[in-house]
């Protein structure tokens, strides 16, 4: 797989280089390219820098947001579309699938998953061994087993130590995310909550789903409606909405990286992380292309990188950028720092997990 | 919708015999494509939305509280060439008519204060393709300056909602409050209160609801305002006399908007109940079957809508919270934060909750239908009649948007020249033997023996109406949400004038004052006679010139 996505950057590399030898003004003319993107990577694409460097290099991007997973349900029946972008590798196999195509999809950038809070809940969770922090790094941890233990004997925020000085932090404590059933992140998140319910492996059959499916349905049980996709739940966040919430890293990173200011917003890493491949399945030549020059443009792996994102072939343009820039804090290297990394399951096991979040039968 | 309003004006200079086959046939095409009637059509930034798609242009099916947005969208449409239709209609309705797949071709997207109803059902859910949320606010409470000193709430910034609920218990707190069967903020109340008074700490079961009965019962005492409209309402809560009606529960922004126009004696204090909120955050969300252009400009408004100074400029337009970070909101509005209280994941825990207080929790109500069976009504008229009164005899309602509730007094009083009967139902409680629906049938056998005949004294029949009213009231000496709905297809003729029922109106007792008349027109009625009894007595005129089911359905919000 690695090796087959070398070769394919290889050749696309110097498709694009002879491409740019051509002065600008002789160009042919910018081509549309439509598709659908996970709802995360809306603000990059409607970034007007964004724009101009992928018409210098001929194209033009149309795409409609949503949820990962609704995006497979739709890619089955759009007609007239050159590519799908979901923000992780499942539905993009899905889409491949659906599409019936062989090569292998590139993965431009990718993102891990976090969960921001305010921080007064992040104090409360870290006098109670839910969460740290780094005292060098400012990086805060979001302690997992301690967290499905949480889920599983029914914690409430009044019950945790400090908590009472802030009435806001009441409830059933649980991480807020979006549809499993219509977003990547909402899946993301039921992996890596029965990775860890299963005593840190994969769930691989069905006596793995039986032994999560109590931890899966309690977590759905008590969020109740989730939203589409991860877009709506992080906005909201910042309207007061929600407490723990379940998001992507470049999210959180976009804001402070274009000058917003994030209030007190706190970026936990779970200890056992899972991260999103952005995954680009392209169904025609310009869409291959856009895949391309997403990976390998240089100009747009630093906006990728100013967009939160991780540049797949530039592994320090996302730390370069944040490491000057705190609070809040975000890590450099997750897998040098001492995070486990969760497996993700097959798609059919994670469908079994959905639907026993879910109560499907 | 312009073509409904033509043809109105063409029954108008026709004759009768050609008149009542051209109104069925009307009255068939309309309910086929609105079974609400709520889609209706109102003032927007720009004009109704055409039948096709036209390029630039984005037909939105919307909750009419986004009216308020109509200076932020003619901006848009200068920076981003995009044009907004507006049709109007309440969430719950939207949510239906989504799902039902009527929405599909009609509208490009759907704009409500929340899509959770929406998403509970599965074809609902599948007919979204992309959401934006735009804006929040939460419900809250807005009590009465004098009312929030009485009960020592200071300035209102520390109050629970189980201190709410022991206000309302004690008389000590009355509220208008939206149909939450037809309004997301009236469904949203309800939520917050059940999750409050069970102490679920999550999203609401239907154990839950169960155990917050007994509270849920005591807090909706406090209820003397019901509306299918939150405009009305606030009209509603303007006209009540100092002292009956305390507070107003509706979003934040609505209740701020509305401080705005009330006098000092009457201004609201925002109350955010400190144990949980549940907030709308208006998703701007586009329609799988929205044609590839309309994609586009769906895209294009989006992005305009979420940049900084768009948001910024929305929060003060609008008064609600900017869906962004590091945007302001606009000054009044307050920072500190509440928990968010969990929507139920389930339709059947939503329904629930819905039929449970439309049947058992809220004040039960005594509701009088004045109709006019004069010979006018003969034919295609008193069928549509009966048809629209029968609907609401039946058990295919399962969020409470039309049948008769459990526990409610039914009268029918048929008029023509004079009274020619009344008869009253009273639905019995759930699980009492016999069950509702033996006296929902009875209803409907009453409703299918209407005839037309004879002449129209219409305001000699509303007075009688306000008798019995009078009668029912000494004999039960019950606590109602009591209303009159007004039906005719004409002028009054004979009897009383409307300066006699003036007269006779100045000197009810205020009790009987404030009972709200919903006039329905119909056919030929004379539009301002009923827009007088309308404004005289608090109601609201409907027009059934369309729709008779959905003039009907839709005062149920009311009643």
């Amino acid at each position: 797989m690695k090796r087959a996505l070398g070769v394919v950057a290889a050749l696309a590399l110097l498709g694009w280089v002879a491409y740019a030898l051509v002065p600008e003004d002789k160009r042919a003319d910018v081509v549309t390219v439509s598709g659908l993107i996970g709802s995360e990577k809306r603000d990059f694409f409607d970034n007007p820098d964004v724009k101009a460097e992928l018409r210098k290099r001929g194209l033009e991007v149309k795409a409609d947001s949503t949820g990962s997973w609704t995006m497979s349900e739709q890619a089955k029946n759009a007609k007239g579309l050159d590519f799908a972008f979901p923000a992780s590798a499942a539905p993009a196999r899905d889409i491949q699938r659906n599409w019936e195509l062989k090569d292998s999809p590139l993965v431009p950038f990718y993102s891990p998953l976090v969960i921001v809070t305010h921080e007064s809940a992040a104090q409360v969770l870290k006098q109670n061994q839910l969460a740290d922090v780094d005292a060098g790094s400012g990086v805060w941890t979001f302690r997992m087993d301690k967290y499905v233990e949480a889920l599983r004997t029914g914690r409430k925020w009044k019950d945790l130590k400090g908590a009472a000085e802030h009435p806001e932090l009441a409830g059933m404590l649980y991480v807020s995310t979006t549809d499993p059933e219509s977003s990547s992140s909402g899946a993301m998140y039921l992996a890596l909550l029965a990775y860890v319910a299963n005593g840190n492996q994969v769930v691989s059959d069905d006596a793995g789903v039986n032994t999560v499916r109590d931890v899966l349905a309690t977590s759905s049980r008590l969020q109740g409606m989730q939203k589409i996709s991860s877009d709506e739940p992080f906005r909201d966040f910042f309207a007061g909405v929600g407490t723990l919430v379940f998001a992507y890293e470049s999210q959180a990173a976009a804001l402070p990286l274009q000058g917003k200011s994030t209030g007190d917003m706190v970026v936990m890493y779970p200890d056992t992380t899972v991260q999103s491949d952005h995954t680009l399945v392209a169904r025609t030549d310009n869409g291959r292309k856009l895949a391309d020059v997403l990976e390998n443009d240089e100009v747009l792996r630093k906006l990728e990188a100013r967009f939160g994102l991780r540049p797949q072939e530039d592994q320090e343009a996302f730390w370069n950028l944040v490491k000057d820039r705190k609070p809040p804090s975000f890590a450099r290297d997750l897998r040098g720092s001492g995070f486990k990394q969760a497996t993700l399951p097959s798609l059919d096991n994670l469908v079994k997990l959905t639907n026993a979040a879910k109560g499907n039968a | 919708m312009d073509f409904r309003t033509k043809r109105v004006v063409d029954f108008r200079t026709k004759r009768r015999g050609g008149l009542t086959a051209a109104l069925a046939a009307v009255l068939v095409a309309v309910t086929a494509c609105t079974s609400s009637g709520g889609d209706k059509p109102g003032p927007g930034p720009s004009d109704q939305p055409a039948e096709t798609a036209r390029p630039g242009v984005l037909r939105i099916l919307a909750g009419s509280e986004l009216q308020d947005l109509a200076p932020v969208l003619e901006e848009a449409r200068k920076a981003t060439g995009v044009t907004v239709q507006f049709a109007w209609t309440g969430t719950l309705d939207g949510a239906d008519a989504v799902s039902s797949g009527r929405a599909d071709g009609k509208y490009d997207a759907v704009w409500f204060p929340s899509n959770q109803y929406l998403r509970l059902d599965p074809v609902g859910k599948s007919k979204v393709l992309s959401e934006t949320p735009v804006m929040v606010s939460p419900v809250a409470i807005g009590v009465r300056s004098s009312v929030l000193g009485d009960l020592g709430w200071g300035d209102g910034s520390k109050v629970t909602w189980a201190q709410v609920g022991d206000a309302a218990a004690a008389g000590k707190l009355t509220y208008g409050m939206a149909d939450p069967s037809r309004s997301n903020s009236g469904f949203s109340t309800l939520v917050a209160v059940a999750s409050a008074f069970s102490k679920a700490d999550s999203a609401l079961s239907e154990a839950d609801v169960q155990k917050a009965t007994p509270q849920l019962k005591q807090f909706f005492t406090g209820q003397k305002l019901t509306s299918g409209s939150s405009g009305w309402l606030a009209q509603a809560y303007t006209r009540a006399e100092s002292g009956v009606v305390g507070a107003l529960v509706n979003y934040e922004s609505v209740l701020l908007s509305l401080n705005k126009t009330l006098p000092a004696q009457q201004q609201l204090t925002v109350v955010r109940p400190l144990d949980g909120v549940v907030s709308a955050d208006y998703p701007l969300s586009l329609l799988s079957s929205a044609a590839p252009d309309q994609r586009d400009a769906f895209q294009r408004l989006t992005s305009y809508l979420r940049k900084d100074e768009v948001q910024k400029r929305i929060s003060e337009v609008t008064l609600r919270r900017p869906a962004a970070a590091g945007v302001a909101p606009a000054a009044g509005l307050p920072t500190d934060r509440r928990p968010e209280l969990p929507f139920p994941g389930t339709r059947a825990v939503a329904d629930g909750l819905l039929a449970a207080y439309q049947n058992d929790l809220r004040r039960p109500s005594r509701t009088v239908y004045v109709l006019d069976t004069s010979g006018s009504m003969e034919g295609a008229r008193i069928s549509a009649l009966k048809t629209a009164l029968g609907r609401l005899t039946g058990a295919d309602d399962t969020r409470g948007v039309r049948r008769f509730r459990n526990r409610e007094e039914v009268t029918l009083l048929s008029f023509a020249s004079s009274v020619k009967w009344t008869k009253t139902h009273l639905v019995p409680p759930t699980g009492s033997q016999p069950g509702p629906q033996a006296e929902l049938a009875a209803i409907n056998a009453d409703v299918q023996s209407l005839s037309a005949t004879g002449g129209t004294a219409l305001y000699d029949s509303l007075e009688e109406a306000y008798r019995v009213i009078g009668r029912q009231q000494a004999a039960a000496n019950d606590d109602r949400f009591t209303s009159i709905v007004l039906m005719t297809d004409g002028e009054s003729n004979s009897g009383a004038t409307d300066a006699d029922f003036k007269r006779f109106h100045d000197a009810l007792p205020a009790w009987q004052k404030s009972i709200p008349v919903f006039p329905i027109r119909f056919g030929e009625a004379a539009v301002s006679q009923l827009q007088g009894v309308a404004d005289l007595s608090g109601g609201k005129l409907f027009d059934g010139s369309g729709s008779l089911d959905g003039a009907f359905e839709e005062i149920r919000g009311y009643q």
